[in-house]
């Protein structure tokens, strides 16, 4: 059938009437479609480029003859007829590749199948091997292959092939290789560097590196480079701590300590990472790292955490004295004086532990009162108290606790009458209270304030005593407060008293 | 099942069904039975990706938590590890591989979360365990889908990595986990930020988009502006004690990984005749997300207004049922009937929100809580940020928890910018002190990382912060709020007032106080693939604190 339809298209070539006649064959029995197919296919076969058009150029000898009205199938009746155009526009576009690398200049002579078989990858391959560049990326382009597979992977080989000519000089090829490379995607330049530093042009491949966005990229060749201290930047510039950590591991086997420690301090983030990793894997360099920067301050707090490890009182106490000297180096005063203190209170409770049996080594200051005036060793507690310039409301607090706690209510009476107390009594109130001691909590209502008196009567559940304390001092709010705690039925008067105060404060 | 994921603005259940695949997908490498061996940390995230039934459907047979020594016998092929890249763990595994039984040998493999780590491969390749793992893995969990409004990398730690042991890690993943949503819901046009973790985040996402250049996706984008906020620029904010009901619930409960644990005397399921016996002694374990109706409605509110709240929605619920009074037709009982199983779970809801609700009443109504807000405040305010506080004084003598008077006392050197070096060396003593003198490292610490400092010479610039932000709001509406000030009935969290800014009339606006506040900021456009702009009104910001 394509034999007819060659042969019509042939004769319609050379404006012959006859096509006519040998389409509406073809039509008759229907075959119009398949004709055209292989039509196509053996387009594909044919090299020469003039019988190629002549087997493709159906289409348009169909529209040269629209005007005449012959029986004349136009495109969109070719497609009626189940004929995909895809399949001729892909012909045509092999074919213009196929006739391209075979012309002599390139000399690779495929027929359509070798083609088909060895896809356009491979055709490309060849293109690079034969350094072919401009016409493999040709090729991509006009096959509209995906820049990875295609363009870019031809740069790729192009700049591999660049960086090993050796009469150009680096800046040269790596200025060539960055405009030629500035819009393809995905390029790997470290795999060009790669390729430059192993045909011995280190200072290209430094160059070339610069390009690669992919800093993890750049890592493992500057490190095979023994270019440390950029691998260790570009790791750092990566923001991959993973990264940094491994440059820094590699450095750390391979240079001598002092080197390496050197090297850590020129790049803060690498340095504190190196720090992390001590802290949890190897507290001694720690320390070494602490003691090459006079980190004084640090030296002191690693002492302090040090002593927290160590069990014996003599041991603890000397790692102590070596944190309060770090201190004063670091000019932190504040620490010194606050671990001299430690070390003071330790030796103390170490002290009573021996001659009491009470446990305390370790207690906080506050703890170690409580305790020995828990147990009834008063005068050892004011020792402390004194000794440490205990803000005296805190240990008044303190002690209320330690009493009420203790149930010891004689003695907590006789502390309570010893000087006027700072934290007032209001909280000698509420503690009896709260150790469900209402006698004891009375005791030191009359003490209070007038300005807590509602809320000390209020506390020992003194519905009279708040109600006349708050009317006394004609203030609205507190009346209120008694107010709402009053119950309708048993404090009926003293709510119509409060009512009636309440009005005449407002009125005020 | 992950119904809360689709109420937000942007669908985010494509992440997680993203990060479900990337699960089911390496779960089927390991062919055959196999037993999870976990980093305990990592259980909590992963819930919020996948429940058991997932693991079990792709032959997950046993879980254990990872610990020293021998992995318990369990009859299965494999054994794989679900752990973070962290060398205390490989020394751990490689003990469990090392003492594993040679007879029934079983095939070990890692999943490492959220990366791979060459340190960690090394490791267990100087314990002579590389060898033993068919697979290595990992398994990139970064920005997890927490509510239809909120992702969270749930990574408790950062804050302390960042600024206090100058560890950036957390930042990595962080600009990772943004690539990963820019190639789901497409490139963010608009990145701004503030401060020295957000520009490092900003500069290694458009590092990272270079890396991909080439592979850009062609999704419309969803989200117009991401922000990204350090921080150490708001100090303030989680310092001062949440007022919202799910603020309230974290306070005093404290919510992890989206659960909360609750006494259960209130929880008790009330049978007639058994009295008060049997009482659990478990904690009750709720999920609280968006996906339980009632709490949606109310978890934002000011705890003032969640009472009314309750009521009212326990008026509708009774009306509801009251309804089967109303039904007469065989068709009207039908459809009653066909409702029952939603009013029955929204009781059972309203039930155990009212117990959580009443909980919470206990604490706000106390005076110790009443007065430690009004500290609060005053500070928030400015009142008397420069003396020695007495409350705290009082709280300190009494030693009441620490945690309590820390965040007080970092409060007011927040709000003081620096307290003067008398009054921060009196507040250090008592603490030490009173709480122990190992505390001097916590202390160091917190002055490490900006929370607690001596005054400089600088001016006290918070005020002026204040006043231009408007921190502070007198006239806060609990009930029906008009303005964010609410949440913490009267402060405007200063994060919260930075993205209103940006969003209107733009950062331009408070230079002078952009300038107070610590670390750079700045504006980054990321190009579109042309023919992607979108056309919408209201635009979506993403907000990203570091």
């Amino acid at each position: 059938m394509a034999g007819i339809l060659y042969l019509m298209a042939f004769v319609l070539q050379k404006e012959s009437q006859k096509a006519d006649e040998y389409l509406r064959e073809i039509k008759e029995q229907s075959l119009l479609s398949e004709a055209v197919r292989q039509c196509v296919e053996a387009a594909g076969h044919e090299h020469e480029p003039e019988t190629q058009k002549t087997l493709l150029r159906r289409h348009f000898t169909y529209r040269r003859n629209d005007n005449t009205h012959w029986f004349t199938p136009s495109l969109s009746q070719l497609l009626s007829l189940n004929f995909p155009p895809e399949q001729f526009v892909s012909m045509c576009r092999d074919l213009r590749v196929l006739n391209a690398v075979r012309d002599y200049t390139v000399g690779i002579p495929l027929t359509h199948t070798q083609f088909k078989q060895m896809t356009v990858q491979v055709l490309i391959d060849r293109l690079v091997y034969r350094k072919l560049y401009p016409l493999a990326i040709e090729v991509c382009r006009y096959l509209k292959t995906p820049e990875y597979q295609g363009v870019s992977r031809v740069l790729k080989h192009w700049a591999c092939y660049k960086v090993q000519q050796k009469e150009e000089s680096d800046e040269v090829i790596a200025k060539a290789v960055s405009v030629k490379l500035a819009d393809a995607a995905g390029i790997s330049y470290s795999e060009i560097a790669t390729k430059a530093y192993e045909s011995g042009r280190t200072e290209l491949a430094i160059k070339l590196l610069e390009f690669e966005p992919r800093s993890g990229e750049q890592v493992p060749l500057l490190l095979k480079m023994k270019k440390s201290p950029l691998a260790l930047s570009k790791a750092i510039e990566s923001g991959d701590t993973d990264l940094v950590y491994t440059v820094v591991m590699y450095l750390k086997n391979e240079l001598n300590r002092g080197d390496f420690f050197m090297m850590l301090r020129n790049q803060p983030v690498a340095l504190s990472l190196y720090k992390q990793f001590c802290k949890h894997q190897e507290q001694d360099t720690l320390k070494d790292l602490f003691n090459q920067d006079d980190d004084h301050e640090e030296l002191g707090n690693f002492y302090v955490k040090a002593s927290y490890k160590d069990q014996r009182l003599e041991a603890r106490v000397a790692l102590l004295q070596s944190a309060v000297d770090e201190y004063y180096k670091a000019k932190n005063d504040f620490s010194a004086k606050t671990t001299e203190d430690e070390m003071r209170l330790l030796r103390f409770q170490r002290k009573l532990e021996e001659e009491k049996g009470e446990q305390l080594v370790g207690f906080s200051l506050h703890d170690t009162m409580t305790t020995l005036l828990s147990v009834g060793l008063h005068k050892h507690a004011e020792q402390l108290y004194k000794d440490f310039r205990v803000p005296d409301k805190r240990f008044w607090w303190l002690k209320l606790k330690a009493l009420a706690e203790k149930e010891d209510w004689e003695e907590l009476e006789k502390f309570g009458k010893t000087k006027k107390s700072p934290i007032g009594y209001l909280p000698f109130v509420e503690v009896c209270i709260k150790h469900h001691n209402k006698y004891e909590a009375k005791k030191y209502v009359s003490k209070v304030t007038p300005e807590q008196k509602v809320k000390a009567h209020l506390a020992v559940g003194d519905m009279e005593g708040a109600a006349e304390a708050a009317i006394e001092r004609r203030n609205e709010s507190e009346i209120s407060t008694v107010l709402s705690r009053c119950s309708a039925t048993t404090d009926h008067l003293l709510m119509e008293r409060l009512n009636r105060a309440k009005a005449t404060a407002v009125k005020k | 099942m992950a119904s809360h994921l689709f109420c937000g603005r942007v669908n985010l259940n494509i992440l997680r069904e993203a990060a479900r695949k990337d699960l089911r997908e390496f779960l089927d490498k390991c062919s055959g039975s196999k037993a999870i061996v976990w980093d305990e940390y990592l259980t909590g995230p992963f819930g919020l990706i996948a429940q058991y039934s997932l693991l079990k459907e792709h032959e997950v047979e046993k879980m254990f938590t990872l610990k020293g020594g021998r992995i318990p016998s369990a009859a299965v092929k494999n054994i794989v590890f679900f752990v973070r890249p962290r060398l205390e763990l490989m020394d751990i595994i490689a003990e469990n591989v090392a003492s594993e039984d040679k007879l029934h040998p079983r095939d070990f493999h890692i999943l490492f979360v959220p990366r791979r780590s060459l340190l960690c491969e090394q490791r267990l390749k100087e314990k002579g365990v590389l060898n033993s793992f068919t697979n290595i893995d990992e398994y990139i969990l970064d920005l997890i889908p927490y509510d239809g409004d909120l992702l969270s990398m749930e990574s408790e730690s950062s804050f302390r990595e960042c600024y206090l042991e100058s560890d950036q890690t957390s930042l990595y993943h962080a600009a990772k986990g943004l690539m990963t949503l820019q190639a789901l819901y497409g490139t963010i046009p608009q990145i701004f930020g503030k401060g020295e973790c957000a520009r490092h985040v900003a500069n290694m996402m458009l590092r990272m988009k270079r890396e991909f250049a080439g592979s850009h996706t062609q999704i419309l984008p969803v989200f117009d502006t991401l922000l990204l906020l350090d921080r150490n620029v708001d100090l303030l904010t989680p310092l001062a004690t949440q007022l919202t009901y799910e603020g309230l619930i974290d306070e005093i409960f404290s919510i992890t990984n989206g659960y909360v644990k609750l006494p259960p005397e209130k929880f008790a399921q009330k049978k007639q005749g058994e009295g008060g016996k049997d009482l659990p002694t478990e904690p009750k374990k709720l999920q609280l997300n968006s996906a339980e109706e009632l709490y949606a409605e109310i978890r934002d509110k000011n705890f003032n207004a969640v009472g009314a709240a309750l009521s009212k929605k326990a008026k509708v619920i009774s009306a509801a049922f009251e309804e089967r009074h109303n039904a007469k037709t065989v068709g009207e009982i039908k459809q009653f009937v066909s409702q029952l199983p939603h009013m029955q779970a929204a009781r059972s809801s309203l039930a155990n929100h009212t117990s959580i609700a009443e909980l919470i009443k206990d604490i706000t109504t106390s005076e110790d809580f009443f007065d430690s807000l009004t500290v609060e405040q005053e500070f928030m305010t400015g009142v008397d940020t420069d003396k020695v506080s007495t409350y705290i004084e009082d709280c300190v003598a009494q030693k009441d928890p620490l945690i309590k008077i820390l965040r007080l006392v970092c409060m007011q050197s927040v709000c003081n910018n620096g307290l003067k070096q008398k009054v921060l060396d009196f507040y250090k003593r008592e603490i030490l002190q009173t709480y122990g003198y190992k505390h001097i490292l916590t202390l160091k610490n917190l002055e490490k990382v900006g929370l607690l400092k001596p005054q400089s010479t600088m001016r006290n610039n918070y005020p002026t912060i204040r006043k231009t932000l408007k921190l502070w709001m007198e006239d806060t509406n609990e009930q029906n709020p008009n303005d964010i000030s609410y949440v913490y009935s009267g402060y405007a969290p200063l994060s919260v007032r930075l993205t209103q800014v940006l969003a209107r009339p733009g950062w331009r606006s408070i230079e002078e106080v952009l300038k107070m506040l610590p670390g750079p900021h700045f504006e980054e456009r990321q190009q579109v693939p042309t023919g992607l702009h979108k056309k919408r009104n209201k635009p979506v910001i993403l907000v990203k604190s570091a």
